[in-house]
């Protein structure tokens, strides 16, 4: 068994893949679509030589392993940190945000996984908000919210969904959950807590595509990712909204997910 | 008090010996203000927005609806209502206004025409998304304490022009006959302008400097039985009590297009404007810079001016008018004549489309640029040597080649650096489609840019609608860091294209296909800046025609897909900034509905003002398919714009009224106009 974290990086300044498709109601597109990017974004960067912006072309021999494609292998692209791999690498001496603390609204969304124990939650949780935290440059949250499996709510507009949502989910499993969040406020480490109206049943998608370990491989391609099947666990979806100016500075996912070897 | 201030106004060949010593007096307060505050920072997202109206005296019994001339008595009425400005509300042009109710009601400001008024918030808005909200209802009391200090038969409209401006006999109330000394028109009185020394002399100085009266021509919808070629009915060639009466009889007045001879057929139209205050001048040059090639595309999707001077024109917005109506420039200037007395010639207005870009965004190419743009070089080596950086010197110095027009003598004895009149001389005297605003003396405002393009639209619905769209796309624009560069030139002949009868669905325009910043490199963004402007030109780059291509502005707003093209569309931005952003539900949904307004207008599902005008008159059993648009069409396009207000006013939506194409024109929004609608929090007005 391995623990893999997947994060996108900051998308708000990273092209199309943080703008929803005409006419379509918003989805978990965003997060497979980024993520996708990111790690061809990584590969390129992480190529052996620097890759010019039109792209092809193979690229040999000087430090990185490559594979016969002319893409880094995955050991140059991911790292592996405390027996945690990280697909990309994330290169944490860029992470931080232009403006002081105080100046920013900082939310965190995180989704439970129905593929995942609901025993471990706390150490989700905790794993979730070292990670935004460090990719932030920042020690506190401003406001948390849980999302959980079985609760779903689609549209933008729809009221009638919100009232569904109260008759989903398992009660006994959030009021544990919400326990160890409560832990973090009391801590300091969250300002405010709640409940997401937008249920994980929105990330179905990525599930699929996680659990095949296709998100890792181009489909021609599957030496090129990772050997097993991955169970993902919970997803993290974060935003740093600088308040005076209304305008979004960063915002990414991190996932995380088990690997079990096959 | 400012605008209003009295002195004595030089006439202009008193004023243009003083002009230089103007732009000189100018450029020093514009040095002083911008050394102060070229390092401001962190200036919050504050915005407002300006609503225009004229003022009409409508009743059913009467056999023409009139303009009144009583702006005075109503900025009068409103500055002596003491409930109003105990609630920071009032007239700020006649009276200290409070600020510091937290809620202040709105104020009230004259405009040019003297049947004109304008109304903004009583304090800026703020960044909070959920204050969009208030927008609307704002604008809903504004219409009440206006209608409230007014005649029982007089109404504030948000029509872009009054209809029967200009015709001959009585369009205003009370009656002046026209051919007055100072515009010299044979069609509008002087006494159409505010009678504040300022406005008579703007109009008189830029009459006298051009030489002859403006020339506002527009050209005529050539209907079934239009004559071809048309000659405009309204023309007397034969008055002879001003020397510029000769202007007609040297064939100022063409066939087959309506003339017009005074400023106020242009500054006495309405317009939606918007002001964002930025955080640094970095933020405000960038913003400065990429609303800028939105300004055609908010044009010609808020068209709403189809008549003139009784007539059907065959263009659908004001600009072109308004251009032309201050058009200052001599016949050298214009290339008519070698020059002499002047410097140089001047391609545009001092009312036109932006001509360059400012920011210091890497991303602004050099083949962005007008490559004749018209500056005035010893100023610019003013600026430059003043510590200002080219491009920004390049801006005003371009502004600089005009005259100041409205010159008090008492503001010349002594310069007074710690104002900027001198510099808002000029700086407010070039109307271009964007004004980028450096933070005024002895306040704490910050660096600011004006959208000016948009038309005022029938419904405050309508104008809530599209100023709330323009603060989301600004927002979205800083945090997806977008670029809409195109050549400048091509933002001109968008300009134009904005123009054409129903351009909206008829017409395309330039655009950029790819609006998304370029990715960093992680070796490039090794260092701890992951500013958003680090990003880079393409590389290699490529040809900046390939760049941009013609879109309809269905396209622009709502995206398309080919396979050569994939662009999301300005709405679709829109939403994935407030898909980022904590809104709650509400807010959401609310919002939404603003966005489906501006969506539909872009698709044709919903008609633009000029069009549902348009289709008003031709349905008209008055109308004889001849263009002419007489007093008993105008009444019922009044009277049916009245109902639609006070519908809106009562929060009851559109349902039952006899007005021919509502629903093409409002749908079912706010209470439709067809089905039962449900009242929303915005309907409240109280």
């Amino acid at each position: 068994m391995m623990r893999i974290v997947l994060s996108t990086g900051n998308i708000v300044t990273g092209g199309p893949s943080i703008i929803r498709k005409p006419g379509t109601p918003r989805s978990n597109l965003e997060l497979t679509n980024s993520l996708r990017s990111n790690f061809s974004a990584a590969q390129k960067d992480y190529a052996p030589s620097p890759v010019s912006s039109n792209g092809n072309g193979p690229h040999h021999g000087n430090g990185y392993s490559v594979n016969g494609n002319g893409r880094p292998a995955i050991d140059a692209w991911t790292a592996t940190e405390d027996s945690v791999l990280y697909v990309p690498r994330v290169d944490w001496t860029v992470a931080g945000l232009q403006e002081d603390r105080e100046r920013y609204e900082i939310t965190l969304k995180l989704f439970f996984l129905p593929t995942a124990s609901v025993a471990n939650r706390t150490a989700y949780i905790e794993e979730a908000w070292r990670l935004v935290t460090k990719e932030l440059g920042v020690d506190r949250i401003d406001l948390l919210i849980a999302s959980f499996p079985g609760i779903s709510f689609e549209g933008d507009c729809e009221w009638e969904a919100d009232k569904i949502n109260a008759t989903m989910g398992n009660d006994d499993e959030e009021i544990m959950t919400w326990t160890a969040l409560e832990s973090l406020y009391e801590q300091g480490k969250v300002s405010r807590l709640g409940i997401a109206e937008f249920g994980t049943e929105k990330l179905q998608r990525f599930i699929n595509r996680v659990k095949g370990a296709g998100i890792l491989a181009d489909d021609e391609n599957a030496q090129n990712g990772l050997q097993g099947t991955l169970i993902p666990e919970w997803v993290v979806k974060y935003t740093a909204f600088v308040n005076y100016r209304g305008v979004i500075e960063n915002k990414g996912y991190f996932a995380g997910a088990e690997l079990a070897k096959a | 008090m400012g605008l209003l201030a009295l002195g004595t106004a030089l006439d202009w060949p008193d004023a243009q010996k003083r002009a230089q010593q103007v732009r000189e007096w100018g450029i020093k307060q514009l040095l002083e203000i911008w050394n102060k505050a070229k390092h401001k920072e962190r200036d919050g997202m504050l915005w407002g927005d300006e609503v225009e109206y004229i003022v009409v005296r409508y009743s059913e019994d009467a056999p023409n609806v009139l303009l009144s001339l009583r702006q005075a008595d109503i900025l009068s009425a409103l500055a002596a209502d003491e409930e109003l400005s105990a609630k920071g509300g009032g007239v700020p042009d006649l009276q200290d206004v409070k600020v510091q109710n937290p809620n202040p009601l709105p104020v009230f400001h004259p405009e040019f025409g003297r049947f004109m008024l304008e109304a903004t918030p009583g304090k800026p808005w703020g960044p909070g998304i959920k204050e969009l909200l208030d927008v609307e209802s704002d604008m809903k009391i504004r219409r009440k304490i206006a209608k409230d200090h007014m005649e029982s038969e007089e109404y504030p409209l948000t029509l872009t022009t009054f209809p029967r401006l200009g015709v001959p006999g009585a369009f205003t109330d009370p009656y002046y006959p026209p051919s007055g000394s100072k515009l010299r028109s044979q069609f509008v009185p002087d006494e159409i302008a505010n009678p504040h020394i300022r406005f008579p002399t703007l109009a008189a100085n830029i009459r006298w400097r051009r030489g002859r009266k403006v020339q506002v021509n527009v050209p005529v919808f050539h209907d079934e039985k239009t004559p071809n070629p048309w000659k405009d009915p309204t023309v007397n060639y034969d008055l002879h009590n001003w020397p510029e009466d000769d202007d007609v009889r040297n064939g100022a007045a063409p066939d087959n297009f309506i003339h017009m001879d005074a400023m106020a057929f242009g500054m006495g139209s309405c317009c939606l404007q918007i002001t964002l205050q930025a955080k640094n001048i970095k933020e405000g040059r960038q913003m400065y810079d990429q609303l800028s090639p939105l300004g055609p595309i908010m044009l010609a999707l808020t068209a709403a001016t189809p008549i003139y001077k009784g007539f059907l024109a065959d263009t659908d917005v004001r600009w072109n008018q308004i251009s032309r109506a201050v058009d200052d420039r001599t016949a050298e200037e214009l290339g008519e004549k070698p020059l002499k007395e002047n410097q140089r010639r001047i391609p545009k207005s001092r009312y036109a489309s932006n001509s360059t870009y400012i920011s210091t965004d890497p991303r602004l190419r050099p083949e962005y640029f007008d490559p004749n743009l018209v500056i005035d070089e010893s100023i610019k080596a003013k600026l430059v040597e003043g510590g200002m950086d080219d491009l920004l010197a390049t801006h005003f110095a371009h502004l600089f080649i005009r005259d100041p027009i409205v010159i008090f003598n008492e503001d010349l004895e002594e310069l007074d650096l710690t104002k900027t009149d001198h510099f808002e001389n000029l700086q407010s005297t070039n109307w271009q489609h964007m004004r980028f605003k450096p933070p005024p003396a002895g306040s704490d405002i910050g660096w600011r840019v004006e959208f000016r393009p948009m038309e005022i639209q029938i419904t405050d619905f309508e104008n809530a609608a599209f100023s709330v769209f323009m603060v989301l796309i600004s927002r979205a624009i800083l945090s997806f860091d977008l670029n809409f560069y195109i050549p400048i030139a091509k933002v001109d002949e968008n300009m134009e294209t904005a123009h054409a009868r129903d351009a909206v669905l008829e017409k395309k325009f330039y655009f950029r296909k790819n609006p998304f910043p370029n990715r960093v490199p992680r070796s490039a963004a090794g260092s701890n800046t992951n500013s958003p402007t680090s990003s880079r030109p393409a590389s290699p780059v490529s040809p900046v025609e390939d760049e941009y291509a013609l879109m309809t502005i269905n396209e622009v707003i709502n995206g398309f897909k080919s396979e050569e093209h994939d662009f999301p569309g300005l709405i679709s931005i829109v939403e994935s900034y407030l898909d980022a952003v904590n809104v709650d539900v509400q807010t959401r949904c609310e919002l939404s509905i603003y966005l489906d307004l501006i969506r539909k207008r872009a698709s044709g599902d919903l008609w633009t003002a000029a069009k549902w005008i348009r289709n008003f008159v031709a349905k008209h059993p008055e109308y004889k398919r001849d263009s002419v648009v007489n007093d008993e069409i105008a009444k019922g396009l009044v009277s049916a714009v009245i109902d639609i207000g006070k519908r809106e006013q009562a929060s009851q939506g559109w349902k039952g009224l006899n007005i021919p194409d509502l629903g093409n024109f409002l749908g079912s929004f706010r209470g439709g106009c067809g089905s039962n609608g449900v009242k929303r929090a915005a309907d409240e007005i109280n």
